[in-house]
C-alpha cells in the first residue's frame, strides 16, 4: 500500500485532515474487528426484532445487538474509545469540539466540550464529518470529535413501517432488481479528526454537500444533486473520477433512491468503479449510518478487502453499476468515496485517502 | 467568512397556512411560511443552502408518533415523511429552487447563530453562495420562527 498518504494534486496551503481514532458498535458487535469480520463474511446482520413488540408491524426484522443498549451510554463509550486510540490527553478531549449526529439533541452524553448536534436524517453524520474536516482544514480547530448514534427503537421503526419503507422480504438489496426497501440497524460510532497527524488511520481528502431542490422525500431522478456533491469532493481533493477506486454507496435498497443514486454515479463518471452498499449488511442506522460506512470503508481499505453488496438477486437496468458480488474484492483502494443521501434532497460525498 | 444579510423575517403569529402533505404539527408549515416571508423580499440565488435550526425539533410529530406506538396503533403514514426536518427543508428548496446543501441542527438554545456558523462553512467551502437559515421552536408557551437569507462576502 502506498505509504505516502498524498493524493496527486492535493490542495496545499490548508491543514491535512486525518482520522486518528475510530470506535464503532453495530449489530455485529462492539469494535472495529467485529464490524470488519461481519461485513467481510457477507452474511447480513438482520434478524427478528425482539427488543420491543413488533406484532402490529408489517415488517419485523432489523439488525440489532442483543438486549436494549442505551444510546447515551453507547455514545459515551465510543467517544472514549476513539479518543483513546487517538491518544488524546484529558485536556485535548475537553477542548475538542464535538459534532454529534442523532435524531434529537436529548440523546447527547453528558457534555464535556463544545457540541453541535446534526439532525439532518441520513446525511447527518456525513455532514458533521464534512463540517469537521472543513473546520480543521481552515485552521479553526486542531481536532474535532465526530460521533453519531441510532439504536433501533419502537417509534422510528413504527414510522418506517407505516411509510412502507421497510423491506417486506427481510433483506436489503441495493441496486438489485426486486429490491423492496431498507431495514433498520443499530449503529453507534465516533472518530477523531486531526490536523497533520503523525499516525493517520486514513485521510479525509475531500468533501461535498449539495441539494436536489426537488421533493420532500424523493431524490431528483437524474441524480444531479448527488453528482454535484461528488464533484465538489473530488475537486477539493484535487483528484479526478478516474482516481476513485471504490465507492461505498448510500444504497438504501429503495426502488427510486437506488436508481437516482446510480444515475448520480454515472453522471460523476463512477459507474465502472467497484461499488457496494454495506447497508445490505449492517442495516440503515439513520443519522449514524454515514459514520458507520466511513469507518467500514477505512477498515476495509486498510485490510485490502472490499465488502460485497449483499442481497443482490439480478441486475436492474436502471442501476448499471460495477457492483461487488459473490466474494469480497481484494484491493487496497487509494481513494475510496463514501456517498449518502437523505430526505429533502440532501446529498453528501466524502473522499478518503489511504494512509 | 463574513456574511451579509439580504433579507430577514420573523413570524408575526396567528394562523399558519397549511402545507399539503404535512399534518398535525405546525412545525413544517411554520418553517415554510417564515421562509416565504423572508424570500418574498428578494430573489435568492440557486446556489442557496437551506439550514433548519431547532432546539426542540418537531415535538408534536414526535408526540403523535409516541402516542400511536404506546396505544398499539399504526402511526399515520404522513407522519413518517415529516418526522425529520429535512422534509420541510426539501419542500422549501423545491418551492424556491434552492440547490445548495440541506443542513439541520439542534442547538441548546434558540438562536440563529449555529445556523449562521453552518452557513459560513458551506459558503467558505464553495458548496453554496447564500444560505437560508430558519430557526423554529415549539414549546408549551407557543411557537416561534425566524428566517434570514445571508450571502457570503468573498474578498
Amino acid at each position: 500500500m502506498n505509504g505516502s498518504g498524498l493524493g496527486s494534486g492535493h490542495r496545499r496551503g490548508r491543514a491535512e485532515v486525518a482520522v486518528t481514532g475510530m470506535a464503532v458498535t453495530t449489530a455485529y458487535g462492539r469494535g472495529g474487528d467485529a464490524l470488519l469480520a461481519g461485513v467481510l463474511s457477507g452474511a447480513a446482520a438482520f434478524s427478528p426484532v425482539t427488543r420491543f413488540d413488533v406484532s402490529a408491524r408489517r415488517v419485523r426484522t432489523a439488525a440489532t445487538l442483543p438486549g436494549s443498549p442505551v444510546l447515551r451510554d453507547e455514545l459515551t463509550a465510543v467517544i472514549d474509545q476513539a479518543c483513546d486510540q487517538a491518544k488524546l490527553s484529558a485536556a485535548q478531549r475537553a477542548s475538542a469540539p464535538l459534532f454529534l449526529a442523532a435524531h434529537q439533541r436529548a440523546d447527547l452524553p453528558r457534555r464535556r466540550q463544545r457540541a453541535v448536534t446534526y439532525t439532518s436524517a441520513c446525511v447527518a453524520a456525513s455532514t458533521a464529518v464534512a463540517d469537521a474536516a472543513s473546520t480543521i482544514a481552515h485552521g479553526d480547530a486542531e481536532r474535532v470529535v465526530v460521533a453519531a448514534g441510532y439504536v433501533v427503537e419502537p417509534d422510528q421503526f413504527a414510522l418506517f413501517d407505516a411509510g412502507r419503507a421497510l423491506a417486506t422480504d427481510d433483506a436489503v438489496r441495493p441496486f438489485s432488481k426486486g429490491r423492496k426497501g431498507l431495514l433498520l440497524g443499530d449503529g453507534v460510532a465516533a472518530i477523531v479528526l486531526e490536523a497533520d497527524p503523525r499516525e493517520p488511520l486514513a485521510w479525509i481528502r475531500g468533501w461535498g454537500r449539495a441539494g436536489d431542490a426537488y421533493h420532500v422525500c424523493q431524490p431528483r431522478p437524474d441524480g444531479s444533486g448527488l453528482a454535484r456533491a461528488i464533484g465538489a469532493a473530488l475537486r477539493r481533493a484535487g483528484v479526478g473520477a478516474g482516481d476513485v477506486d471504490y465507492v461505498n454507496a448510500h444504497g438504501s435498497g429503495s426502488p427510486q433512491s437506488d436508481a437516482a443514486e446510480a444515475a448520480a454515479l454515472r453522471a460523476a463518471g463512477l459507474d465502472t468503479v467497484p461499488v457496494s452498499s454495506t447497508k445490505s449488511l449492517h442495516g440503515q442506522a439513520l443519522e449514524a449510518s454515514p459514520l458507520i460506512e466511513l469507518i467500514t470503508t477505512v477498515l476495509a481499505a486498510n485490510s485490502g478487502t472490499l465488502p460485497v453488496n449483499a442481497g443482490f438477486l439480478e441486475p436492474d437496468p436502471d442501476c448499471p453499476l460495477n457492483v461487488i458480488l459473490g466474494e469480497p474484492l481484494a484491493r487496497f483502494p487509494r481513494y475510496p468515496l463514501i456517498v449518502n443521501s437523505a430526505f429533502g434532497g440532501a446529498n453528501t460525498a466524502l473522499l478518503v485517502g489511504a494512509a | 467568512m463574513r456574511l451579509r444579510t439580504r433579507a430577514h423575517a420573523r413570524w408575526p403569529g396567528g394562523e399558519v397556512p397549511p402545507v399539503a402533505g404535512f399534518i398535525t404539527s405546525s412545525f413544517s408549515p411554520l418553517a415554510a411560511e417564515v421562509a416565504r416571508l423572508c424570500l418574498q423580499q428578494v430573489e435568492p440565488g440557486r446556489e442557496t443552502a437551506v439550514i433548519i435550526v431547532s432546539p426542540s425539533g418537531d415535538t408534536v410529530t414526535a408526540a403523535a408518533t409516541r402516542q400511536a406506538v404506546a396505544s398499539a396503533r399504526r402511526p399515520g403514514p404522513l407522519l413518517f415523511f415529516q418526522a425529520v426536518p429535512n422534509a420541510v427543508a426539501g419542500h422549501i428548496a423545491a418551492r424556491w429552487d434552492l440547490r445548495g446543501p440541506v443542513v439541520c441542527l439542534s442547538p441548546d438554545a434558540a438562536s440563529l447563530e449555529p445556523g449562521l456558523d453552518a452557513a459560513r462553512l458551506v459558503i467558505r467551502d464553495g458548496d453554496a453562495e447564500e444560505a437560508l437559515v430558519i430557526l423554529i421552536e415549539q414549546s408549551e408557551v407557543g411557537d416561534s420562527a425566524e428566517a434570514v437569507l445571508v450571502k457570503g462576502i468573498r474578498p
